[in-house]
């Protein structure tokens, strides 16, 4: 058989970060995938030794710029459990609110980067123009549009009023209109169905086996949400997205879904706030090893610390949610053709930043 | 905090591995620590966490990998596992045997040679010690 190789990326329209995958080609067909990562290596892990594990929250926080946020709030957690630090409940709630902003501003941006890929410019538009206004919002809470800067080891930086959260869970619940109308397109829309139904499907039992997680996971049939359990989501109520079917386009129902639960997660929050403090005091250094599970827009991130005691960290891992969803997409691209390529990898809501950690 | 590590040697690393996939476990990460070094300069030993997740709860195995060690690899019964390995070979200069997508440290696409300079802790002087 005669076979060709056409190299995807690292540069590629569908792809806004560098990612490449050697495609082994008969005729139009894939019968092979090779990923090669690390054009934007940063090393970030390694630079934990060398900061004081209170200042390296903002690095933390950039390693991505699309779920700044939750990077800084996994790290702090982390080192907190090492700590045994018990951090307020309102500090807990704020952070529940930018965590669950995070989550309505990251798939707005990936439904747009889809209609985007499949040639449906005036849907993408739209969909970062209420993007937009969830940013806005990050502005007026925390003064950043991408790194944030807010939360601390022990709890947040600063306060948000109960009337800013109030008003911002009032502007999210008029924005839902908006965002039925333009999620109906790619619920029901014949030719965003055309293009995703039926492809890449993971079966429920390839995807526990491959390891996959967040809505790719979810999208297979599996409830698997980190936030299950986790007390900062103590006593509000939701359950986890979850279709059936395991295709591209349960992947995007999956998204729709947490972008309306995320409002009422916020909305439920910004109703119970507590008064009990921002933030809690550190007494010492961390002396010991935790390992932390947090639900980012794309799935499960892992954070493990370990600390010896002093001021610098001994060692900092962060297993990013597209690092674990990558080797499915190996498996997924064998057999479909070359013109869903792109589109199958985009399901993935890949996060190269996060990932070149 | 408590954590359910079990301490075990290379060589038993697939058995167990296979008992937590028969048993539905998740591979969910592997982690791997550069251990305290006596003096500059020298290879460490690299310790190896393996994290699995069954209903929810996170298990571990932790082996130590010498200097020169090979480690068999797991990609074999978790195929998520060959981006893992990897990484920790070309970070940490860890060679696993039995890799299924082997990128032979060509994985990170970086002018700097791999393994990455590994920054291993010297050890310190206990003080009041003789040695």
């Amino acid at each position: 058989m005669k076979t060709t190789i056409v190299p995807l990326g690292p540069q590629h329209p569908v792809l806004p970060e560098p990612l490449s995958f050697d495609l082994v080609l008969d005729n139009e067909r894939v019968i092979d995938a090779v990923p090669s990562i690390g054009f934007i290596h940063r090393g970030l892990e390694l630079l934990a030794p060398k900061r004081d594990f209170e200042e390296y929250v903002m690095i933390a926080e950039r390693v991505c710029g699309i779920c700044s946020f939750m990077h800084g709030m996994g790290y702090s957690s982390a080192v907190e459990s090492v700590l045994a630090l018990p951090v307020p409940r309102r500090a807990r709630q704020l952070r529940v609110i930018l965590a669950e902003l995070s989550r309505v501003h990251s798939h707005l941006l990936w439904l747009g980067l889809a209609a985007d890929a499949f040639g449906f410019e005036n849907l993408f538009m739209q969909t970062w123009r209420l993007r937009e206004e969830v940013l806005d919002m990050f502005e007026e809470t925390t003064g950043g549009r991408v790194i944030f800067n807010i939360v601390k080891v022990g709890g947040m930086r600063k306060d948000i009023e109960d009337a800013t959260l109030s008003r911002i869970s009032s502007r999210l619940t008029a924005m839902k209109p908006q965002l039925k109308e333009i999620t109906d397109i790619f619920l029901n829309d014949y030719t965003v169905k055309h293009r995703l139904s039926g492809l890449a499907v993971l079966p429920e039992a390839e995807a526990r086996e491959l390891g996959v997680v967040g809505p790719m996971l979810r999208a297979s049939g599996v409830v698997s949400d980190q936030r299950l359990g986790n007390p900062m989501y103590e006593g509000l109520r939701w359950e986890a997205a979850v279709e059936k079917d395991g295709d591209c386009h349960a992947r995007c129902r999956v998204r729709v879904k947490e972008i309306f639960q995320s409002i009422d997660i916020i909305a439920q929050a910004a109703g119970a706030m507590a008064a009990d403090g921002i933030a809690a005091k550190i007494a010492s250094a961390p002396n010991g090893e935790a390992f932390y599970r947090a639900e980012q827009p794309r799935g499960e991130a892992i954070y493990y610390v370990r600390g010896n005691g002093t001021r610098m960290l001994e060692r900092f891992r962060l297993r990013t949610p597209t690092f674990a969803n990558v080797p499915a997409v190996v498996k997924l691209l064998k057999g479909t053709e070359l013109a869903d390529v792109p589109t199958i990898i985009l399901t993935i809501d890949p996060c190269i930043s996060c990932m070149e950690r | 905090m408590t954590m359910d590590i079990a301490l075990i040697e290379a060589a038993a690393l697939p058995e167990r591995v296979k008992g937590l996939r028969a048993a539905g476990s998740r591979l969910a990460v592997i982690s791997a620590v550069a251990l305290p070094v006596a003096a500059a300069g020298e290879a460490p030993a690299v310790e190896l966490t393996y994290s699995f997740d069954k209903d929810g709860a996170l298990s571990h195995l932790r082996l130590t990998a010498a200097p020169g060690q090979k480690v068999p690899s797991v990609s074999g019964d978790y195929f998520s596992a060959f981006l893992y390995e990897n990484e920790i070979r070309e970070q940490f200069g860890v060679e696993f045997e039995g890799l299924v997508l082997d990128f032979k440290g060509t994985l990170y696409k970086t002018a700097v040679r791999v393994p990455f300079a590994v920054a291993a802790p010297v050890k310190k002087p206990v003080p009041g010690a003789n040695s």
